[in-house]
């Protein structure tokens, strides 16, 4: 893995199990999905900064028609999590029932995870923690 | 200071719906010739073109649309450029024909907004729709429009305790409205039983929270103060414009219970305007959804955070209430052509405000607001018109 992280390689973490955000190197603020800049001091040095996994829930949606790729997945949970480094990221949410979304209640703890699809192809996820 | 040059004097769209039959071309030669030489407008009098379009190339293959359009509807060789800002498309190009004007540029141009969305299935139209989003960091894991919106939805749930009840209400306020409207996609009222059916398309939102998928085309032509007497003894003004953007990513907000390029846009266009939230007779909102409604209702000032569905519940923003919002029936029951949406806009406040607006008639109507945000809201417009003599 390079030193000054890629976009690339965020995407190829996630795909290995092995999710890591950036960090600025100038002043330390924590920032997944990737940002050229950082929102705290504008600078664009970055690094890879190892999370802890845990975070609490902040919104979520259950989706029920989705695009020919997604189909077969329905109904799935996207939820906005904002892990304890203080960085929100949108992910797959695990272990709960999507028919009954009114029992997912938002703030709750949860931790980091991967949903494997048939295709393959691997999500960035949450499970209860 | 309030802009003082920039004059709408004459303004129109087509059916929306699902045209069949009707190409991208066609649908935007006639809603050019409802707004120029029907409206008394020649065409060789207009000097450039500012069109607002999303995306053509996956929903009909075609790039390089406006001088494809221009040309179709007998105005080549003039400057025409297109305007991609999702579903602000249409609002970004008439803010760019407003900075030409007062620029001194051009004293008459055109603005109009295009989308051709039924040609392709549901599902191709979904995914060209997820292309406003991010791709890489939220489309691609299955986040759909409408779920984006459904985030929105759980967070104000959440913190204001809005209920699926009052959303479903803002459908049949625009179901209400619409069935007197002969240019809407859905001309039929809708009991709140049938909207609160649980066919959720992304939970919270069901099917009827949700505007369809549309065909159409709106026009306006703009012109100087000078010119505009040419046309018209009495155009609509507008007198303050704003846009804004914010991140794509839904996950990089802090607030999921208001979208910060709305406030942002709206404060903008009141601070040009010399006006403020109480000052507006009506609005018009971008009601890609029956929560955006409800959140942009107090991103544009008019009801403190919270407070959006309760005024639709009181009836407040009815037609005849003392805040109307999309008062001929918003995007949820008009349909939703994309580029054509913030064209859309202005042509229904050119009517209300003109008392040109029939049975959809508001009853004050010196001045209103325009709000068009595209896509996640990362891009939001925001514009304060007048009639002349108001």
């Amino acid at each position: 893995m390079s030193e000054k992280p890629t976009v690339e390689e965020y995407l190829k973490n996630i795909q290995d199990s092995q999710f890591k955000a950036y960090k600025c190197v100038d002043c330390g603020m924590v920032i997944a999905p990737p940002s050229g800049s950082c929102y705290g001091c504008g600078s664009s040095k970055m690094e890879w900064a190892n999370v802890s996994g845990k975070g609490k829930l902040v919104s979520f949606t259950v989706i029920h028609i989705a695009p020919d790729e997604f189909a077969e997945e329905t109904p799935y949970y996207i939820a906005i999590v904002e892990l304890a480094e203080g960085t929100r990221v949108s992910a797959r949410l695990l272990g709960y029932d999507p028919l009954k979304p009114e029992e997912v209640k938002l703030g709750s703890d949860v931790k980091l995870d991967y949903e494997d699809t048939e295709s393959g192809k691997k999500y960035l996820a949450f499970k209860p923690a | 200071m309030p802009l003082d040059n920039s004059n709408i004097v004459s303004a129109a769209q087509t059916k929306f719906g699902a045209l069949k039959g009707v190409t991208l071309r066609e649908m935007f030669s006639e809603a050019v010739d409802k707004a120029t030489v029907d409206a008394g407008v020649p065409k060789k009098d207009i000097q450039a073109a500012f069109i607002g379009s999303f995306i053509p190339e996956m929903l009909v293959h075609q790039g390089h649309t406006a001088p494809l359009l221009m040309d179709f509807a007998g105005m080549k060789g003039i400057p025409a450029t297109r305007h991609e800002d999702a579903c602000a498309a249409g609002a970004t190009a008439l803010r760019a024909a407003v900075m030409a004007i007062e620029s001194g540029m051009y004293d008459t141009v055109l603005v109009a907004g295009v989308e051709k969305m039924t040609s392709v299935s549901t599902n191709k139209a979904t995914e060209a729709l997820a292309a406003a989003a991010d791709d890489e960091f939220e489309s691609s894991m299955g986040l759909t429009f409408p779920g984006v919106f459904g985030i929105a939805a759980v967070a104000h749930m959440q913190k204001y305790g809005t209920t699926e009840e009052d959303m479903a209400r803002v459908a049949v306020k625009a179901h209400k409205n619409a069935s007197t409207n002969p240019l809407a996609q859905f001309q039929k009222e809708i009991s709140l039983e049938k909207a609160m059916t649980p066919r959720y398309i992304a939970w919270p939102l069901k099917l009827f929270d949700c505007s369809p998928i549309s065909d159409g085309a709106a026009a306006l032509v703009l012109t100087s103060t000078e010119k505009a007497k040419q046309y018209t003894d009495l155009p609509v003004k507008i007198t303050g414009t704003g846009q804004a953007s914010a991140s794509m990513n839904l996950c990089d907000r802090d607030d999921l219970t208001s979208f910060s390029a709305s406030v942002d846009a709206s404060r903008t266009a009141y601070k040009m305007a010399g006006l403020e939230a109480k000052d507006m007779d009506f609005a018009v909102v971008h009601d890609c959804f029956t929560i955006a409604e409800i959140i942009a209702s107090e991103d544009i000032g008019f009801f403190k955070p919270g407070e959006g569905a309760k005024a639709v519940n009181d009836g407040v923003t009815a037609r005849d209430g003392d805040k109307p919002i999309n008062p001929m029936g918003g995007l949820k029951a008009v349909g939703h052509p994309v580029g054509a949406t913030g064209v859309k806009q202005a042509v229904v406040l050119y009517r209300e405000l003109l008392g040109d607006a029939g049975p959809n008639q508001v009853s004050k109507h010196d001045t209103a607001i325009m709000h068009n945000f595209g896509g996640t809201g990362a891009t939001a417009v925001v514009n304060i018109m007048r009639r002349a003599d108001a």
